[in-house]
């Protein structure tokens, strides 16, 4: 026989049954060696040594019960098949485990050897036949994604030589322009912009597909982040002569979401919302807090277009829809923008949703959360239901060596995050998220719960491995000082969560304190004298 | 204390970049800009020029491609390291390729700055006019 299982773990507790089984393989003939044991915990520490061709399992043992004997298998040895082995009376159970990715069921004391022999070698076929599709499945996801890279890298090549050419056209660089032409050329310009988008969009989706679109959140002021969205899209709004408004409630709390992103969103459905409002119309952007979720803040985009039928509603969220409705000259794009708003979304735990009445215009919606500092706090802060007796709070702070490399500023920061998270022992510290400064000066805070000895010597790797990064090492500087945070003393007249709340009113006050006495405030100082 | 005069000052000496690029049409129109704002350039098309040239010529700032025939980008920011004479240019890297997957990985190679194609010409040389 070709496909001859060479090792069967049975796992049945009941001796009579065991020894049945066996002595059904030994009359069938086949060349198995069997490895019989008890328990589930016995399969599993067998499981960690040796992977059998085949699993025989009763699904009721002394120490797992019912299909959740299946699961803990399952996990344990993804790609071994599983026969179950089940009584004249548990055939439905038998049946939901086949539900679940069990390759067969046997009735003890029913079974022929024969029988017991084809189930067996059917089960290990089949169960090769599933990981092989299982595995071509992974390869051709794994060709488009990088298919689609591929593309999107060459596709920029030839559209950064279209760029070049007609921005130095356009600068006057090979002569005087008539006005036709810098007209004409500015439409070339627009195109070679909304392909740029419509590549950046392919990659985004594809990431998006492949879990592999990252959002760093920080803590940001909404209201500000919606004022800079609408200021980036007034010059297409005016173009198109519809109103661009902004409403936001002040009252608004900061907000934990990575502000690119969070934008990128923004942007999003405002381009769109100008896109399907004809002239003379507006579009309006709001921010809002909801009573029923207090977490959360509620942001909107409507405009006053030509709406959506409902039937159309529950796709826009899909990769590749296009609006079939789209009109004169509104070049739809990829039809990925909405998608990949929503998946961002969706990565800070938010939600987005739209409604729409066709004649009446839509309104795009999203949540971002609100940041609190006491629920980050929390897990780091805390003990065994106490707060920890000594809480410490370190300010790092980057000056770059030039403003101007603001792109590899960002990703110096973003460095200096992840090297922050490695020199902290994450059990007790705490890296704060970055707050959102327009200043050319980082400043990171770790929120460290310890003796002041670990800290010194947290602050000594932070030092080295920081120090070392290129941007910093080329001339820019790094400070890095500690500054205790008072704990309230354990006492009747304050709860657990009022201790909390007044530590994380500290650390608040402390960081508020440390920015405007910091490098950030001195440098608009600075400026005020240089100009 | 800022001094400079502003963007494109004459009053600045002529810097010389060097512009690493395997496309011809690309190094063309990037010198042409360079000029108009009062830089030198030279030209080179591949990673083992680039260091010959960067020898010969000692630019103040190298532009430099990733995708390059005879050594790419990575090696050429590797060999300019072994170079003492040429170790302290600032290089500025301006890609087709993914910056999630590159720009970490030339940073730490030693790059100033990381720029994706096509990148805005503006950015571009206010990050050159910072290095200089």
């Amino acid at each position: 026989m070709e496909h001859e299982p060479a090792h069967v773990l049975l796992i049945e507790d009941n001796p009579g049954d065991a020894d049945l089984v066996r002595l059904r393989l030994v009359e069938s003939k086949s060349d198995v060696h069997v490895n019989c044991v008890p328990r589930l915990s016995d399969a599993l520490a067998c499981l960690d040594v040796e992977t059998p061709a085949l699993v025989l399992l009763d699904l009721n043992l002394p120490d797992s019960h019912g299909a959740e004997t299946f699961r803990r298998i399952r996990q344990k040895a993804p790609n071994v098949p599983v026969v179950i082995l089940s009584g004249q009376d548990d055939e439905v159970m038998a049946m939901k485990a086949v539900h679940q990715g069990v390759q067969d069921y046997l009735v003890k004391g029913d079974v022929t050897s024969k029988q017991l022999e084809r189930a067996l070698r059917y089960a290990v076929e089949r169960q090769g036949l599933l990981r092989s599709l299982e595995i071509s499945r992974q390869q051709q996801v794994e060709f488009k994604n990088r298919f689609l890279s591929h593309v999107s890298h060459e596709l920029r090549t030839p559209l950064t030589c279209i760029h070049q050419y007609v921005t130095l056209l356009l600068d006057g660089l090979a002569g005087p322009m008539a006005p036709d032409q810098t007209s004409h050329l500015k439409t070339v310009l627009k195109s070679v912009n909304q392909l740029h988008a419509m590549i950046r969009d392919l990659l985004e989706a594809t990431r998006a597909d492949s879990g592999k679109l990252r959002v760093e959140p920080r803590c940001i002021d909404i209201g500000e982040l919606i004022r800079q969205a609408v200021a980036m899209m007034r010059p297409a709004a005016a173009e198109k002569h519809v109103g661009l408004e902004v409403g936001v409630d002040q009252t608004i709390p900061l907000v934990y979401a990575d502000p690119d992103r969070a934008l990128e969103v923004l942007i999003n459905l405002i381009d769109n919302g100008i896109k399907f409002t004809p002239p003379e119309g507006s579009v309006m952007v709001k921010a809002s807090m909801v009573e029923t979720d207090p977490a959360s803040v509620y942001i909107s985009v409507s405009d006053t277009g030509r709406g959506m039928p409902q039937e159309s509603l529950p796709l826009v969220f899909e990769r590749l829809y296009q609006d079939p409705n789209a009109v004169d000259g509104n070049r739809a794009g990829l039809g990925l923008g909405l998608f990949i708003a929503k998946e961002i979304v969706a990565l800070h735990g938010g939600r987005m949703w739209v409604a729409s009445q066709q004649g009446s215009g839509s309104t795009f919606s999203f949540t971002l959360p609100l940041y609190s500092l006491a629920k980050l706090l929390l897990p780091v802060i805390v003990d065994q239901g106490r707060l920890r007796e000594a809480l410490v709070l370190v300010r790092v702070e980057l000056t770059p060596l030039s403003k101007s490399l603001r792109g590899s500023w960002k990703e110096t920061c973003a460095r200096c995050l992840d090297l922050l998270r490695r020199c902290v022992y994450l059990d007790k510290d705490l890296v704060l998220p970055p707050l959102a400064t327009s200043g050319p000066v980082e400043t990171l805070f770790v929120v460290a719960s310890t003796d002041m000895g670990r800290v010194s010597v947290m602050m000594e790797r932070i030092r080295g491995q920081v120090g070392a990064l290129p941007q910093l090492k080329a001339g820019g500087t790094l400070q890095v000082t500690a500054e205790p945070i008072p704990v309230p003393a354990a006492s009747d007249a304050m709860t657990l969560e009022q201790q909390i709340w007044s530590v994380a009113d500290c650390v608040a006050e402390i960081i508020q304190r440390g920015l405007c006495s910091g490098s950030n405030c001195s440098e608009k100082e600075n400026q005020e004298h240089a100009y | 204390m800022r001094t400079e005069s502003g963007k494109g000052g004459l009053a600045r000496n002529r810097a010389k970049i060097m512009v690493v690029d395997d496309d011809p049409d690309l190094r063309q129109a990037l010198s042409l800009r360079l000029r108009a704002n009062h830089f030198d350039t030279v030209n080179v098309c591949d990673g083992y020029s680039a260091i010959a040239m960067a020898q010969k010529e000692r630019p103040q700032l190298i532009i430099l491609d990733l995708g390059l025939p005879a050594g790419d980008g990575f090696a050429v920011l590797k060999n300019l390291h072994e170079y003492p004479a040429l170790a302290g240019i600032p290089v500025i890297v301006l890609t087709a390729r993914d910056p999630e997957a590159n720009e970490k990985r030339t940073l730490e190679a030693g790059a100033i700055a990381f720029f994706q194609k096509p990148a805005d010409n503006e950015e571009l040389l206010g990050a050159i006019r910072a290095c200089l």
